[in-house]
């Protein structure tokens, strides 16, 4: 039986694939915004992003960047398009 | 935030730019000698970073087509192709540009970066997915963007990526437009077109090229990369520019498909713009004869390339992709690049410096665009010029393992 991942642990393997971007080593939370908090340029955030989909197995469209401003965005994307499993 | 407030840190990182001594992002080139020598701050610099392959900018052939049709047919056009704007000229042109490329129908516009714009907004629209590879330009994101289609980006140069993304959406019923790039502009990479082309057709997806740093370069007729790989006629609608290989400024569309002449009718970047101006026309029309009639050139464009290439591959400086008319020099990072940059432009020669985020992988890149109008003397120049700025840094471990080769750092 496929059991879902929850949040927390999309979570915590989110913030596992920023660490290398956190020079600052601030404290991530659901809240911490990707681009303005991490300073992480929009190239790279399109590289993190397929790091995640490669994990989990999924596509997330660039259409949805816009949208996806904080690590709780991204983990809310990545359970919408039912990667977390 | 404000509505300027983005722009906040700009100032700080261009003074940090700054300190190197030029602006590597607004050079003033005062005066142009040739096609590989001008003039810089009243100093004589080769050109190493103008894509312009074959060296045509200053052929006397091309150079009198233009000037006879800017005395025929006047400065400009003053109007779009769908209004004023058609003249013979651009009829010819887009036969000629057709005709060279092997295809049934081509569309004219009047930059590089307008083609890709115009034809994928005027290919997709919402409901349909459009898979890039990572590594593609900023106009072709721009106009998945501008299509409303669904973008999906895969690895770059990943034919197993992509299959794997198109095999998860089977069932979606979604149209899928895959985009490629021929020679890529940053690492002077090329795709496996081969590749690409299987996963296309396992998928009936459509296969979009953009040829603008390889026409002119690859091919029996110069036609770019498909058609060194044997797979034109697989490739559903390849773009291309005026502006590298053809020495002048506009893009094209290339395609079989026979609804294609009717996208005029659609695509925004072709209908709601002024035309190309006449003299631009005379340009590229010579442009076109010359690689069909001097496939020579082609010739020494890699002999050139193949040079430059293997005198920085000896002097141990990492290089992003095997020989090809770009070649880059992968830098440690951004701020040695910024300064050895300067320091190779004071040696005499312009490269052009790349930096995140305009930059795959965030790498700081040295660029160079090789030309069939340097002489081996001038290669062996800007060969020598990296050589004094840059040495082997053996404590620098890009990928060390796997090439043997170190990336640079300045002395």
């Amino acid at each position: 039986m496929v059991t879902q991942e929850t949040d927390d642990l999309v979570f915590h393997k989110t913030c596992d694939l920023l660490k290398p971007y956190n020079k600052k080593n601030i404290a991530l939370t659901m809240d911490t915004d990707i681009a303005t908090e991490l300073e992480i340029d929009s190239v790279a955030i399109l590289d993190l992003i397929m790091e995640i989909e490669d994990i989990y197995g999924i596509s997330i469209p660039m259409n949805l960047m816009a949208d996806i401003r904080t690590i709780g965005n991204l983990v809310r994307a990545i359970h919408d398009l039912g990667g977390n499993k | 935030m404000g509505l300027l407030d983005k722009y906040s840190a700009f100032p700080e990182r261009h003074k940090t730019i700054l300190q190197g001594g030029h602006d590597p992002f607004n050079v003033t080139i005062d005066q142009v000698k040739s096609a590989t020598e001008v003039v810089i701050n009243g100093r004589d610099v080769i050109m190493a970073g103008s894509n312009n392959y074959l060296g045509l900018t200053f052929d006397p052939d091309c150079i009198e087509a233009g000037r006879q049709a800017l005395a025929t047919h006047g400065t400009g056009t003053t109007g779009s192709r769908i209004a004023n704007g058609t003249y013979s000229g651009h009829q010819s042109l887009e036969n000629n540009i057709a005709k060279m490329m092997g295809c049934a129908s081509a569309l004219v516009y009047p930059s590089g970066y307008q083609a890709n714009l115009g034809v994928i907004a005027a290919l997709a629209m919402k409901g349909d997915t459009i898979l890039i590879d990572a590594d593609c330009h900023a106009c072709i994101y721009d106009g998945c963007l501008m299509s409303g289609a669904t973008i999906v980006r895969f690895r770059h140069n990943s034919p197993e990526d992509l299959d794997r993304r198109l095999q998860n959406m089977d069932g979606e019923g979604s149209n899928k437009l895959i985009i490629v790039e021929g020679l890529y502009s940053m690492f002077g990479d090329i795709a496996p077109l081969k590749e690409f082309v299987e996963v296309k057709k396992k998928h009936g997806a459509f296969l979009y090229v953009d040829e603008a740093h390889s026409l002119g370069v690859f091919g029996d007729h110069g036609r770019g990369l498909a058609e060194q790989e044997g797979v034109s006629q697989d490739v559903d609608f390849i773009v291309g520019t005026f502006s590298k290989s053809l020495g002048s400024i506009g893009g094209f569309c290339v395609s079989n498909h026979a609804e294609f002449p009717y996208m005029k009718f659609t695509s925004r970047p072709y209908m709601f713009t002024a035309s190309i101006s006449p003299a631009t026309i005379g340009t590229v029309n010579a442009a076109i004869e010359k690689i069909e009639k001097h496939p020579e050139l082609r010739e020494k464009l890699w002999s050139n390339a193949k040079r430059l290439h293997e005198g920085l591959q000896a002097a141990g400086l990492k290089l992003s992709a095997p020989a090809s008319p770009i070649v880059s020099v992968e830098m440690s990072d951004e701020e040695h690049a910024i300064a050895s940059w300067n320091r190779i432009l004071n040696e005499g020669v312009y490269v052009n410096l790349a930096i995140p985020p305009g930059t795959p992988n965030s790498k700081s890149l040295l660029r160079s665009s090789i030309s069939a109008a340097h002489t081996t003397a001038q290669i062996d120049q800007i060969t020598a010029a990296f050589k004094k700025v840059l040495r082997p840094n053996p404590d620098s471990h890009i990928d060390a393992p796997q090439t043997g080769l170190v990336s640079a750092t300045p002395e």
